[in-house]
């Protein structure tokens, strides 16, 4: 029994510093476009108001 | 101090990057809706990196490490089961969808749609004390990190603090949201690199079989006499030596209240896109918070094993056991990690000071704003002025933290006084929350009793437990010494022994178990008084 509960959090914590990790490359590239396009639209509002 | 120039480099620059993207942000904020929500245009990336780096702060990893540290691997339990729980609610979109879709910035707003004004602002008033009181620890816990992985001397831990939260109010003042959402990108890349990267140093350092190996002979008794000792079954959490069925139950029920109703969470869900964005984000996000606990967990059972086969620091030794667990793992990471990673993991720790900080004042200072303030004035204001209000708030909260939280020292019972307020927050929230959503026959009389029960009950078991306390010290006096008061006191004490030191698991649990019956009966026995419908549409807010 013991050997299970040790065999679940050895996967639980490998599995979560991979998690991190892709996460980590996954999210930075794409989260970079998101920004870049929400500060775009932003922008544009702003000119908008103004004219 | 470990810190070498490398170190002190990589802190630097992630500070300057970090502040620049802050302040950069500031130019795009045209009003409150921009300010508090990011105008509603924040995509499902970003709400990934903004919910995991606000719900992973610097307290969170002291606490998780802690866990660690008296439980083993089991600590990890509460972040399988609150990962369980944001899955759930993303793919079913429970609460969520229907808040997001009814287009308001605060969960205090919905209600004045169901239930009328005088409702949102009591629940309003709930949720500002429960989450200010609740961030009063964050500070100080924080900083006790830093001098630990540090070695940097105690006496500066209050000017360190202080500065950080200058540098956090700066950028948060003047951009809000939009100011947080794109720190917190920055700071969850630095975060998660420094958390990967410490993790993989940690097991290639003491070996996993090793880690293991120690953790069960830390239980078993082996090491009694010799070194730390382990009082939990460090893998099975079942078992009644570690959390056990009861508390584990509990968690479930009360981890779905969390991913529901905590503010600073719900706030990235009513700044996303739409509906569909939330679910996802919540989905996408859950499998982090099982990380969120079982890595600097992984972090606290190795430096319990590594401290029991090297001696303790002499600033450890003489620490009460409870100190002890909450301060081995800084400790430990300070030793552990050579030149440049103790930077990085320091830019890390920085990094997660900051987003949770910055997260957390733009929210509470939102809820002030929105369901405080402005249910209270009559005349409409300008959009410069509700502004300068949003700002002077988050700027208000900021000093309120910096004397309640760092620089005045909290009794002991104030602990106490903490986890009672945010479980009056969120029993009574949820509860609101579920009937305000999801029945049609919800009033506000029902409203007002599910506030008034779910605070009583919290509020009865700190009075039962400080009680029971006060008896058990009272037990070393002789009685002629005792007022009558202490005597009645005492005599209940010695007819009901067991009455007092309620379980968390019980106490939390009848609170919601009060705030429903409240409404049930509550709503029942009223007339409903406004519109029954569920809000389901957009409006503009």
């Amino acid at each position: 029994m013991i050997g299970l509960f040790v065999a679940f959090w050895t996967i639980v914590i490998f599995l979560s510093i991979a998690w991190y990790g892709i996460l980590l490359f996954y999210v930075g590239v794409k989260g970079a476009k998101e920004i870049r396009v929400l500060t775009k639209t932003l922008a544009q509002e702003e000119k908008a108001d103004k004219t | 101090m470990h810190l070498a120039l490398i170190d002190w480099c990589i802190i630097l620059l992630y500070l300057v990057g970090c502040m620049a993207a802050g302040l950069w942000m500031r130019r795009y904020i045209r009003g409150v809706e921009d300010f508090a929500v990011a105008g509603r245009s924040m995509d499902l990336n970003l709400g990934i990196a903004s919910l995991a780096a606000t719900e992973l702060g610097l307290v969170t990893v002291m606490y998780t490490a802690q866990l660690g540290f008296s439980h083993g691997f089991a600590g990890a339990t509460i972040g399988v089961i609150m990962a369980v729980a944001m899955y759930l609610i993303g793919a079913t979109g429970f609460i969520i969808e229907p808040l997001r879709q009814a287009g308001v910035m605060t969960i205090p707003e919905l209600f004045q749609k169901r239930f009328g004004v005088k409702v949102r602002w009591v629940a309003g008033l709930f949720v500002v004390l429960g989450g200010v009181l609740n961030m009063g620890i964050f500070l100080r816990l924080g900083g006790e990190f830093l001098v630990a992985a540090t070695g940097m001397p105690a006496a500066w831990l209050e000017w360190v603090m202080t500065t950080l939260l200058g540098m956090i109010l700066l950028y948060t003042v003047l951009g809000g949201m939009l100011s947080v959402l794109v720190t917190d990108y920055l700071q969850f890349i630095v975060k998660g690199a420094g958390i990967v990267i410490t993790s993989i140093l940690v097991i290639t350092s003491l070996g996993w079989n090793n880690l293991v190996t120690n953790l069960w002979l830390c239980f078993d008794g082996t090491m009694a006499g010799k070194g730390q000792i382990l009082k939990a079954h460090p893998f099975n959490p079942f078992d009644s030596t570690n959390f056990g069925w009861g508390y584990i139950v509990w968690q479930m029920m009360f981890q779905i209240a969390v991913v529901t109703t905590w503010q600073t969470q719900i706030s990235r869900v009513l700044s996303s896109k739409d509906a569909s964005t939330a679910r996802k984000m919540y989905r996408r996000t859950a499998f982090y918070f099982v990380g969120r606990f079982a890595l600097p967990g992984l972090w606290g059972a190795a430096a319990l094993v590594y401290f029991s086969q090297h001696a303790l620091p002499a600033e450890l030794t003489a620490l009460a056991p409870n100190d002890l667990s909450l301060r081995a793992t800084p400790a430990y990471l300070g030793l552990l990690l050579p030149t440049g990673f103790i930077g990085l993991l320091l830019a890390a720790a920085l990094a997660a000071e900051m987003s949770t900080d910055s997260g957390y004042l733009l929210t509470w200072a939102t809820v002030i704003y929105n369901d405080l303030i402005m249910p209270c004035v009559k005349k409409p204001l300008s959009q410069k002025a509700r502004l300068l209000i949003t700002r002077a708030l988050v700027l208000g909260i900021g000093l309120f933290l910096l004397v309640y939280g760092l620089w005045y020292q909290m009794p002991g019972n104030a602990w106490d006084y903490l986890a009672v307020t945010g479980n009056i927050y969120l029993a009574s929230v949820f509860t609101l929350l579920v009937a305000a959503l999801y029945w049609r026959r919800a009033t506000a009389n029902g409203a007002y009793a599910a506030l008034i029960l779910g605070a009583i009950g919290p509020l009865t078991f700190l009075v039962v437990n400080a009680l029971a306390s006060s008896a058990n010290q009272l037990s070393a006096h002789l009685p002629e010494t005792l007022s009558l008061s202490q005597s009645l006191l005492m005599r209940f004490h010695q007819a009901f022994p067991n009455a007092g030191a309620i379980p968390p698991a019980v106490a939390g649990a009848s609170s919601f178990a009060l705030a429903f019956l409240g409404m049930f009966a509550g709503s029942l026995l009223s007339r409903p008084a406004l519109a029954t419908t569920p809000p389901k549409t957009e409006v503009p807010a």
